[in-house]
Order: C-alpha cells, then sequence, then structure tokens
C-alpha cells in the first residue's frame, strides 16, 4: 500500500502567543517541531507499510525549514519527502493550502491512502485533511484511532466520535485524519536522521510552477479568505481572594457554593 | 539544495528525548539505583551507540561532534544515562570495532550498537590508575590463547555488562610498551564481579571490581596488535577527553536552567529573587562558564573530525569544563537555598553527579601537569 503523509511544522508550544499590535504569532524563541497529531498519522502509515508493504511519502508545505520535519519523517522510518516552498505560497488559507497539497498529492500519484493529522496546534482547523479529499474526490475518516483491516481495495477504521466510536469499511484511495489516540509514535533513528540530511536523500522540493500553479491560485492571492484581525481574547475570569480568617474564608466560600447550587 | 542541518537536527531529537523521556523520570531513576536496562535498550534502537561507526558497518555514521551532542544532551537530562550512553558508543565497543574478527563483530559489536549487549572497559587496578604502566593483569600465552589473571576496579557497567576490553600486561619488563587490549566476555569461566560500589553520584551506573581467574580466551580476542595497547589507548584519548567535557557541558546546562526557572520563581522582599545582583553575578559565572567549556569542547570535536592532533586542546576543555561543572553543581544549590539542599529537587544531583566526571579520562592533577607542559613550561 503506497501511503502520504501530509505533515506540518508548527512552533513548539500549546500556548502560542500573539503579537497585540500587529497580531502575527510570536515565533521568537520558539522552536519549531512536527506537529503532534502529524507524528501519529505517521506513525500509523509506518506501522500499515510494515505490516503489508508499500511505501510511505511525507508531503509537507512552509518555508525552507520545515524540512526539518521531512528529515526527522525519514528518520522515523518514511520512504521519501517531499517539501512545498515558495514565497507565493506564504499566507494561504486552508482553500489555498489544500488545494496546492491536492496538486502536489496528484504529482506524487499512485497511492492507496493519505494520512494526517487530525488538526494542526497552531491553526486548530482541522479542515486541511477533509479539503484535500474534496479536492482529489476521495472518501474521507476523520478522528481515526484504529485501522484494522485492509481488504481488497478498501478498509476497516474506527472513528472516534462523542461517547463511542464507529466502525467504517472505506474504499481505497481514501483519505484519513488521525488523532493522538491512535499509538505511541516512535523514536527517530539517529543513521536515517543523519542520512536525510545528504545530498542523496530521497528528498525533493518543489515550488508553485513544478505544480503547475500560478501565483494567483497559491497563497494569500489564492486564498477564499483573508484575516482582517487577530487578537488574544480577554480574558473573562476574575479571581476573587476571600478575605479573613482560614474558617470565616471556609465558611463565606461554602454559603457561596450553596448559593449556586453547587453543593 | 534545501537539506536540514545534522549536527541541529540530531540535537533536536535528542533534546526532545530527554525532555520528554529522561528528565521527568531522572529523579526515579537516581532514585531506584538500578541500571536503566529499558531506557539503555530504548537509546539502543535510537541507533544513538553506533554514532562514531560508519553506517555500512553497523554504525548511524556519525562523528565525534555529533557523539559529544548526544552526551551532552543526555547529561543534561541524567549524567548516569548519559555516562552508560557514552561507555557503549567509545570505550566499551572502539577495539572491538577495530580488532574484533567478523564472528566477534556479529556476535557482540552488532548487538551492543542496537542496545542489546552492554559493553565495558577495564583500565584501573588497585595500583594502576593514572599509571597505566603498572597495569598488573597479565596475559599470558597459553596453547592457542591466553589465560588471564588479575583485578580491575572502577568497572563502568561491571555489574551488567555482556563483554569487557580489558587492559592486561603481557611483558611486565617493557610496562606501558606490554600493555595489549583483550576482549573478554562476561560469561567466560574465570570472570567474576563484585558487588556494585555505593557511589556519591551517578548512582544508577553500575560500577564494580572485576577479577579473573585463571580465564582462558583464544588468541584472535587480542583486540591491536603485540604492544599496541597504549598506542591504541592514546588513538582515542582526546574523545575520550571531548566525551567527558561534554557531560560537564549538559550538566553545566541543566544547573543554568534550573537556577534560572527558580531566580524568575523564587520572590522575597517583595522582588523575584532574580532582581538582585548576587543572583545575577552566580547566573552570569555559570552561563559564562557555559558558553567557555562548549566553546573549548566543540573546537576539539572538530579537530577530532578533522584529524587534527588536539590532546592539549581536548584536555584543556575536560579540565575546564568539568571544573565548570563542579562550580555549576555548587551555585545552583546556593541559588536555590534551602531547596538546594533538599533530595526532592535536581541541584542536589547535579552537586553529586559533577564529581563522577573529575576522575576518567585523566585527574585534574595529571591534566594541569600535561597542560602547563605543553605551555611551555
Amino acid at each position: 500500500m503506497n501511503i502520504i503523509v501530509l505533515i506540518k511544522q508548527v512552533p513548539d508550544t500549546t500556548e502560542v502567543k500573539l503579537d497585540p499590535r500587529t497580531g502575527n504569532l510570536i515565533r521568537e524563541g520558539i522552536d519549531s517541531v512536527m506537529n503532534p497529531d502529524d507524528r501519529h498519522a505517521l506513525e500509523a502509515g509506518l506501522r500499515l507499510k510494515e505490516s503489508g508493504g508499500g511505501k510511505v511519502t511525507v508531503l509537507s508545505m512552509g518555508p525552507p525549514q520545515a524540512i526539518d520535519v521531512i528529515s526527522e519523517a525519514l528518520g522515523m522510518g518514511a520512504d521519501r519527502g517531499v517539501l512545498l516552498t515558495d514565497r507565493a505560497f506564504a499566507g494561504a488559507d486552508t482553500w489555498a493550502t489544500s488545494h496546492t497539497l491536492g496538486k502536489a498529492v496528484e504529482k506524487i500519484g499512485d497511492y492507496d491512502l493519505i494520512l494526517c493529522g487530525r488538526q494542526a496546534i497552531d491553526g486548530d482547523t482541522a479542515q486541511i485533511g477533509p479539503q484535500v479529499a474534496e479536492y482529489l474526490g476521495i472518501p474521507q475518516v476523520t478522528y481515526v484511532f484504529g485501522m484494522e483491516e485492509v481488504k481488497g481495495r478498501s478498509m476497516t477504521v474506527r472513528r472516534r466520535i462523542e461517547a463511542g466510536y464507529e466502525r467504517l469499511r472505506v474504499s481505497l484511495p481514501a483519505l484519513f485524519t488521525v488523532t493522538a489516540e491512535a499509538n505511541s509514535p516512535r523514536d527517530p533513528v539517529i543513521g536515517s536522521l543523519l542520512a536525510a540530511c545528504g545530498a542523496k536523500a530521497p528528498i525533493q522540493v518543489w515550488d508553485a510552477a513544478d505544480l503547475g500553479m500560478t501565483t494567483a491560485q497559491v497563497g494569500l492571492e489564492g486564498s477564499l479568505t483573508h484575516v482582517i484581525r487577530t487578537f488574544p481574547p480577554k480574558s473573562q475570569r476574575a479571581g476573587e481572594i476571600l478575605e479573613g480568617s482560614p474558617a470565616q474564608a471556609v465558611e463565606d466560600l461554602v454559603g457561596r457554593l450553596k448559593e449556586r447550587n453547587l453543593i | 539544495m534545501i537539506r536540514s542541518d545534522a549536527e541541529a537536527l540530531v540535537r533536536k531529537t535528542m533534546a526532545r528525548f530527554v525532555d520528554s523521556e529522561l528528565a521527568p523520570r531522572a529523579k526515579e531513576i537516581d532514585e531506584a539505583g538500578e541500571f536503566p536496562g529499558e531506557i539503555f535498550r530504548r537509546i539502543g534502537r535510537m541507533g544513538v551507540y553506533g554514532i562514531r561507526y560508519p553506517r555500512d558497518r553497523g554504525g548511524s555514521g556519525g562523528n565525534t561532534t555529533l557523539y559529544c551532542i548526544i552526551c551532552e544532551e543526555l547529561a543534561r537530562g541524567l549524567m548516569s544515562v548519559a555516562a552508560i550512553t557514552a561507555m557503549q558508543c567509545l570505550m566499551g565497543t572502539n577495539f572491538l570495532f577495530h580488532f574484533g574478527s567478523p564472528e566477534m563483530i556479529e556476535e557482540y559489536f552488532l548487538p551492543a550498537m542496537r542496545g542489546e549487549k552492554v559493553a565495558s572497559f577495564c583500565l584501573t587496578e588497585p595500583e594502576a590508575g593514572s599509571d597505566l604502566g603498572n597495569v598488573n593483569t597479565r596475559a599470558v600465552p597459553d596453547g592457542d590463547g591466553y589465560r588471564i589473571d588479575g583485578m580491575k576496579t572502577w568497572v563502568t557497567n561491571g555489574p551488567v555488562a555482556d563483554f569487557f576490553t580489558v587492559l592486561c600486561q603481557t611483558d611486565p619488563a617493557k610496562r606501558l610498551k606490554g600493555v595489549n587490549f583483550f576482549f573478554i566476555p562476561r560469561d567466560t569461566a574465570g570472570v567474576s564481579v563484585s558487588k556494585p560500589f555505593d557511589l556519591l553520584g551517578t548512582r544508577t551506573t553500575k560500577i564494580s571490581e572485576l577479577a579473573f581467574t585463571d580465564v582462558r580466551i583464544p588468541r584472535r580476542y587480542m583486540l591491536g596488535g603485540e604492544g599496541q595497547g597504549m598506542r591504541n589507548l592514546m588513538s582515542i584519548l582526546a574523545e575520550i577527553r571531548c566525551m567527558t567535557a561534554a557531560l560537564a557541558v549538559g550538566l553545566q546546562q541543566a544547573a543554568l536552567n534550573d537556577s534560572i526557572r527558580y531566580a524568575h520563581e523564587r520572590a522575597q522582599f517583595g522582588s523575584t529573587i532574580g532582581r538582585y545582583q548576587m543572583i545575577q553575578g552566580k547566573i552570569a559565572d555559570m552561563a559564562t562558564d557555559l558558553d567557555a567549556s562548549r566553546l573549548l569542547t566543540y573546537r576539539a570535536t572538530r579537530m577530532i573530525d578533522e584529524k587534527i592532533s588536539c590532546i592539549k586542546e581536548a584536555s584543556m576543555a575536560k579540565y575546564f569544563a568539568t571544573e565548570a561543572a563542579c562550580r555549576a553543581g555548587d551555585k545552583v544549590t546556593r541559588i536555590l537555598g534551602a531547596y538546594g539542599y533538599s533530595m526532592e529537587y535536581s541541584a542536589q544531583r547535579y552537586y553529586r553527579d559533577n564529581r563522577f566526571l573529575l576522575y576518567g579520562g585523566g585527574t585534574h592533577e595529571i591534566l594541569r601537569q600535561n597542560i602547563a607542559r605543553w605551555a611551555g613550561l
């Protein structure tokens, strides 16, 4: 089974801070890492390869330094990496990003399955996977946490839903978004990491022209949505310190909780 | 061509492992005082032990700089795990790799690279430490092999090792020119291992004595040519010193990180203590020591990678970085005040673990003597 895994380089924090003046992410002092959910998607792909054969290709769009997540994926066992990088890709919304990734998937070709993380920790949209599937016109299953059997051109998966899960049989090729519940990702292997840094590493770097796309189709220009302003929400929670002796404070606290029918 | 920087990527990979897996469990592992087998095997699966060896011969295709980056990062998490790793990558396997037969490589070296076998290195004896010409463990030709008799002490990994690289004397009259390395599997008849020593620091690094009584080994177990032991040891001495310096850099980084974090949190007299000049002075000294140690260490590793002789530079790096690690262990326990005296915090561990670095790869008494000589005295 040939598998394409979509991976993204994100800031290494779940508490991204915004510059209140510009609305941009403050990236200084924050390292970049492979998006945590994407790591689980990659692990799922590698396990499928190990059990049934085939190849795993990782695909990422980002600035040149996003090469690090491609190298790391090769270090974990991926066979090939493709980085989409072009100044014209900057400012892409989820539509333009999905469109560009979809074109790259078509160029890679010969795939049975596309895996992505459930969502990225920087944007939290969870839109890329489903939009890529829509662009390619293939079935999609989101929130996948278990992959059971591959039978001919179909596959059985488990999908997390509120208070339970669904078992679905899906025809291939398909796209799954994978949750952290799916597996424990492996460590990269140092020798493979070092090989991924070498000139002969199986990594390709493509720009818009390589995908046959014009600048009007990618990045900010190719986006259907434009961000007018980004701002952190004002904190609505105000604490209150109860004064007096501990006994008085406890009495006060219990009284207030009773008032609100909380105890 | 766009490619990742190998050093930055390896550092990041190890830092991630240390921050998510090793550092959070450091206290528990240190207190358990047992050989951390599970972590040892996991590091093996990552291909760390082969960092110095070429990829086509079972290694990972790295170099001394990458090896020291790994040692530094692991030492930032827990010195004893870093020390065990350092041994497995270098002293424990180096001569086996260079001089072992294809069968020995298959049976011992490759499993050691995968973390399935533990390696050890035996130099020191009760009467021979810095003075290796005084080695008394004898290797006597015996039929088509050798008979080994003697005792080694301060054997890192001794109680858990599957095989040993042992410095033995084949011709006592020749002193240093008569010493050779021999490969001895642990399960060879006549090998006995003492109880682990009770140590001040690096408490999960198991160190013991080793006795060889009428141990018979085949001729191919001599690692390197007759009388070449000292020359072979010298070939890795600069690297051993760089590695020790890198361990010291990792410990300093951990102590500095904890000091800064605490100085930001602890408030006295209405202000965090980091705003007071006395604390700032300590932090400034630690940061400067760390930077200088790192520069000295990686200057020497890059010389090794470029095959430039650097025993002076490596000795200076080991001496300076280790002394700086001792200063860092002292300062962090002062900055944390009474908490630096508590076993609940890591500061005490840095204070104890830094002592481990003082002895291996040359005592500072010997190193300073040599450095003075190289300086022209």
